[in-house]
C-alpha cells in the first residue's frame, strides 16, 4: 500500500475541513480536559483523606501484635522487649520517607463525670512524639495539648466534654478492664479539649501519657501499636515490605498497611474510586460518539471525493485507511490539546487548591470512615493517570474511526461519481 | 408564508433520509439520558441508606426532650425534671397531634458490662420494645434471639459486643451503671437476644434493656425519660411538624424542647444537599457533552445541504422558514431520543431498584457524615428526576439545533446555487 500518500491525502483532509475537524476536537478536548480536572482533584482529595485518617488513626504502617486487629484486646499487646525490636526495625528502615513514629497503648473504657458515663476510646501516648505524629494537638480549642511531665492529664474531644459536663481542670473517672482481668478506675484531670469535626473522635477519643495507662491498666513499658507516619501514601507498600522482611520470624509483630488496618477507610476510597470510574466511563462513551459522529458525518458528505479517489487509482482497503488516518490525527491533535489544557487550567487557577467550603457549612459534612477531607482540595498530578488518559484516548479515537473508514472502503465507485446525487 | 406543517414534514423527511446519522445521534441523546437518570438514582439511593442508618435505625424523624438536654445530655435532665411525668398520658397527648404516627419513650445511660472474664463500655438503651418496633428500624435488626421482656431482667447486645465479651444467647451479663443518686445500680441480666445493624459504633457498643429495667439499674422513677422519639406523616415537612407540636405542648407544665432530625443532624442534611449539587453537576456535564454531538451532527447535516437551502429561497422561502426546519428536526430528534431513552432506561431503573448490587463481598461499609454506608449499589426511585432529566434532554436537542439553524438561514442562496 501507498501509505505515504495515504498518510498526505488524511493530513490534508483534517487540515481543509479546518471546521469540521475543530467541531469534532472540541468534544474531545473538552472531555479529556475536564477528565484531567476531575481526576488530580480526586487524587489530591483522597491524599489529604488518607493523610488526615491516619494521622489520628494508626499511621500509614502499624506494628502491632498478630492478633490484636482483630480482637482489639490488651492481651494482645506488645511487651517492652518487643517494642525494642519495632523500634530497632524501624529505626533501621526510616530515611527520609518516614516523617514520625510513635507508641499507643490503646484501650476501651468507659468515661463518667456526676452527670453522665459514655464509652470511650482511650490512648496512652507519648506526648511529644504524638505532637509531630498527629495533628490532634493543632485541634486544641481550650487548655493545651499534654506535655512530656504530665501525669493524670487527659486530652478529650468537644462533643465529649460537653455531653460528661466537663471544662478544663474538671476531674473525671475511666474505668477499664486490666492486664490482670479486673475492672480498674484512674482519675483524670482535663488538659485540653479537641475538635477535629469527626463525630466519632470528638465524641469517644480521649489522650493521656502513656506511663499513666500502664500504671492504670497494669502494663509496664507495653504498647497496643507502634504507628509510623510516611511522607506519602505512595511509600505505603514498600515501607511495609521493607519492614516485614526485617521484623521476619518474629512471632510477637505483625507489620500493616493503613488499608488492612483501616479497611473502612479503604472502602471509602474505593467507593469513591468506581464512582470516578463510572463517570469518566460515560465520558469517554460521549466523547466517542461525538468523534464517530464527527468522522461517519464527514465520510457520508464526501462520497464523490472518495469516488474520484478510487477512480484515480486508489483500492477501497487505502480508502479505509484514509479515513481511518483522518481520525488518528484527529485524535492525537484534539488528545494533546485536550491534555495541555486540562493541566494548564487546573495548575494556573487551582495550584493552591480549590475552596468547596462553600457548599456544605458544617465541618463534619466532609467527614468520612474516620478521615477528613480539608474543603480546600490541593489537585494531585500522577504521570501513571496521565499515560492512562493518553491511552484510552488513542484507544477510543482508533475504535470511533474503525466503522466510518469501513463505509467508506465499501462505496460504490459509480454511483458515488454520478454526478447529481 | 408556507403553512407551518410543511416545514414539520420536511424536518421529518430530512431525518429519514439519513437514518444513520439520526439513529447515531438519538442512541447518544438516549444513552445521556439513561446515564443521567441511573447516576442520580444511584445516588439517591446512597443518600437513601445513609438517612435510613442515621435516622430511621434510632433517631426518628423529631425528638422531644427536656429543654435543658440537648446539647449536653446530662443523664439528671429528664423530661419533667427529677420528677419526671406521667408518662402515659404524655405519650397519648404527642400521639394526639395529627401528624405524629408513633411515639416511644427512652433513656440513656453508660456502664460497664461483664461477661465474666471480658468487660466492656457500652451504651444503655432503655426502651419500650412494644412502642419502639413503631418507630425505629433498630430492633428488627435482631440476628439472633428475641425482644427483651420488661421486668425479667433481658438485655441485647450488638453482634460485635457479643463477640468482645463472647456471649452466647442466655449466657448472664452483669451491668455496673452510674445512678442518679451518685451510687453505682449493678444488676444481672440476661443475653435474650443479638442484633446486627452493619454500623461498627452502634453493633459495638450498644445494650438495648426494658426501660423499666434500666429505670431500676439508674434508680430512677418509672416517670423519668431523657426522650421521646417520633415519627410523623409527612417526612419532608418535619420542622413544620416540629414546630407545630412543640406549640401544642407549650401548656403541658413541662419545658420541652421539639427537635426535628435537619437540626439534630445538620451533617447529615447538608450531606445531601451536597450530594444534590453533585448530581445536577454531573447530569449538567452529561448533557454538555451531549449538546456537543447534536451540535456537531446538525451543522454538519446544514452544511451538506447548502444547495437544497439556496434552492428552497430561490423559490421564494424567507430565512425564518429554513431556520424552522432545522429546530423543527431539533425537535422532532429530542421526542425520539427520549422514548428511546425513556424505553432503555425504565426497564434497567426497575430491575436495578429490585435486585441491587451487592459489593459486600468486594468492600466493607463505611461511615459518612457520621452516618453508616453499606456496600449495596441501590437506585432509588424518584419522581423528579426522570422528568427533569428529560426535561433537559429534549431542551438540550432543541438548543443544540439554534446555532445550525441560524447558520442555515445565512445561506446565500445564489453563491450556494453558482456552487461558490
Amino acid at each position: 500500500m501507498r501509505f505515504r500518500i495515504l498518510f498526505k491525502l488524511a493530513a490534508r483532509s483534517v487540515g481543509r475541513n479546518a471546521r469540521r475537524s475543530a467541531l469534532t476536537a472540541a468534544a474531545m478536548v473538552l472531555g479529556l480536559a475536564l477528565l484531567i480536572f476531575s481526576r488530580s482533584l480526586a487524587e489530591g482529595a483522597h491524599e489529604q483523606w488518607v493523610t488526615s485518617a491516619v494521622r489520628m488513626g494508626s499511621g500509614h504502617v502499624a506494628i502491632q501484635e498478630p492478633s490484636y486487629l482483630v480482637s482489639g484486646k490488651l492481651e494482645h499487646r506488645i511487651g517492652a522487649k518487643a517494642y525494642q525490636r519495632a523500634l530497632n526495625a524501624v529505626a533501621a528502615v526510616a530515611g527520609d520517607r518516614v516523617v514520625a513514629h510513635a507508641p499507643r497503648l490503646t484501650v476501651t473504657g468507659l468515661a463518667s463525670s456526676a452527670s453522665s458515663a459514655l464509652p470511650v476510646r482511650v490512648e496512652g501516648v507519648d506526648p511529644d512524639g504524638e505532637r509531630i505524629f498527629s495533628d490532634l494537638d493543632e485541634k486544641v480549642v481550650d487548655g493545651r495539648y499534654l506535655q512530656p511531665d504530665d501525669r493524670l492529664h487527659a486530652y478529650i474531644g468537644v462533643e465529649l466534654a460537653r455531653r460528661l459536663g466537663l471544662k478544663v481542670g474538671n476531674r473525671f473517672v475511666l474505668t477499664a478492664q486490666s492486664a490482670s482481668g479486673d475492672v480498674e478506675g484512674q482519675l483524670v484531670r482535663v488538659a485540653g479539649i479537641f475538635k477535629t469535626a469527626i463525630p466519632e473522635m470528638d465524641e469517644g477519643l480521649i489522650h493521656i501519657p502513656i506511663e499513666t495507662a500502664r500504671e492504670w491498666l497494669g502494663t509496664p513499658g507495653a504498647i497496643t501499636t507502634h504507628a509510623v507516619l510516611l511522607k506519602s501514601s505512595r511509600d505505603t507498600d514498600g515501607v511495609v515490605e521493607e519492614l516485614q522482611d526485617r521484623l521476619a520470624g518474629d512471632s510477637d509483630l505483625r507489620v500493616l498497611g493503613w488499608r488492612e488496618a483501616s479497611p473502612e477507610l479503604d472502602s471509602a476510597l474505593r467507593m469513591d474510586d468506581y464512582g470516578d470510574y463510572v463517570f469518566h466511563s460515560i465520558l469517554f462513551a460521549i466523547v466517542a460518539l461525538a468523534i464517530m459522529n464527527a468522522v461517519m458525518m464527514s465520510v457520508l458528505g464526501r462520497r464523490r471525493e472518495f469516488g474520484v479517489l478510487q477512480a484515480l487509482g486508489l483500492t477501497g482497503a487505502e480508502t479505509g485507511w484514509v479515513v481511518f488516518g483522518e481520525g488518528l490525527f484527529l485524535t492525537v491533535a484534539s488528545g494533546a490539546v485536550g491534555m495541555a489544557l486540562g493541566f494548564l487550567f487546573t495548575w494556573v487557577f487551582f495550584r493552591d487548591g480549590l475552596d468547596f467550603s462553600g457548599i456544605a457549612e458544617s465541618e463534619s459534612a466532609w467527614a468520612s470512615a474516620g478521615g477528613i477531607v480539608d474543603p480546600v482540595i490541593v489537585p494531585i498530578f500522577h504521570s501513571s493517570q496521565v499515560l492512562l488518559s493518553l491511552y484510552f484516548t488513542l484507544i477510543i479515537g482508533t475504535l470511533a474511526s474503525i466503522y466510518p473508514a469501513m463505509r467508506a472502503s465499501k462505496l460504490d465507485v459509480a454511483e458515488a461519481m454520478k454526478f447529481d446525487q | 408564508m408556507v403553512a407551518d406543517a410543511v416545514w414539520w414534514r420536511i424536518a421529518w423527511r430530512n431525518l429519514l433520509r439519513n437514518r444513520g446519522r439520526t439513529l447515531i445521534t438519538a442512541s447518544g441523546l438516549a444513552f445521556g439520558y439513561l446515564a443521567a437518570v441511573v447516576i442520580v438514582g444511584l445516588t439517591d439511593g446512597m443518600m437513601a441508606e445513609l438517612i435510613e442508618n442515621g435516622t430511621r435505625l434510632m433517631m426518628g424523624q423529631v425528638q422531644v426532650h427536656s429543654a435543658e438536654y440537648r446539647p449536653e445530655r446530662n443523664m439528671h435532665h429528664t423530661i419533667g425534671g427529677y420528677d419526671g411525668i406521667d408518662l402515659e398520658a404524655f405519650l397519648a397527648r404527642i400521639e394526639s397531634h395529627p401528624d405524629v404516627t408513633a411515639a416511644a419513650p427512652r433513656l440513656y445511660g453508660g456502664g460497664l458490662l461483664s461477661s465474666g472474664d471480658e468487660t466492656k463500655a457500652g451504651l444503655l438503651f432503655g426502651i419500650d420494645p412494644e412502642r419502639e418496633q413503631r418507630v425505629g428500624t433498630l430492633l428488627s435488626r435482631l440476628s439472633d434471639g428475641r425482644l427483651p421482656e420488661p421486668g425479667a431482667y433481658e438485655i441485647l447486645v450488638g453482634v460485635e459486643m457479643a463477640r468482645q465479651l463472647e456471649l452466647e444467647i442466655g449466657a448472664e451479663v452483669v451491668v455496673v451503671a452510674p445512678a442518679s443518686d451518685g451510687s453505682m445500680g449493678n444488676d444481672l441480666f440476661t443475653l435474650v437476644g443479638v442484633f446486627e445493624t452493619g454500623t461498627p459504633a452502634i453493633d459495638a457498643n450498644y445494650a438495648i434493656l426494658p426501660l423499666p429495667d434500666l429505670q431500676y439499674l439508674m434508680a430512677m422513677d418509672p416517670g423519668r425519660v431523657h426522650e421521646i422519639a417520633l415519627t410523623v406523616t409527612r417526612a419532608w415537612d418535619t420542622p413544620l411538624i416540629a414546630s407545630s407540636l412543640a406549640a401544642s405542648l407549650e401548656d403541658s407544665g413541662h419545658a420541652v424542647e421539639v427537635t426535628p432530625w435537619t437540626e439534630l443532624r445538620p451533617e447529615l442534611a447538608e450531606m445531601i444537599d451536597l450530594m444534590d449539587a453533585v448530581n445536577y453537576l454531573i447530569a449538567a456535564i452529561i448533557f454538555a457533552m451531549a449538546i456537543f454531538g447534536v451540535a456537531n451532527t446538525m451543522l454538519i447535516g446544514t452544511f451538506e445541504r447548502r444547495r437544497e437551502f439556496a434552492v428552497v429561497r430561490a423559490l421564494g422561502t424567507s430565512p425564518l422558514g429554513i431556520g424552522r426546519t432545522v429546530v423543527y428536526e431539533g425537535v422532532i430528534l429530542g421526542a425520539i431520543s427520549l422514548a428511546a431513552g425513556a424505553l432503555i432506561t425504565w426497564p434497567i431503573v426497575v430491575w436495578w431498584h429490585n435486585s441491587p448490587l451487592d459489593l459486600t463481598s468486594v468492600i466493607g461499609g463505611f461511615s459518612m457524615a457520621g452516618s453508616q454506608w453499606r456496600p449495596i449499589l441501590r437506585i432509588e426511585y424518584s419522581y423528579d428526576t426522570p422528568i427533569i432529566c428529560a426535561v433537559a434532554l429534549f431542551l438540550t436537542a432543541v438548543l443544540a439545533a439554534v446555532y445550525p439553524a441560524w447558520k442555515a438561514t445565512r445561506v446565500p442562496p445564489a453563491d450556494a446555487l453558482a456552487d461558490r
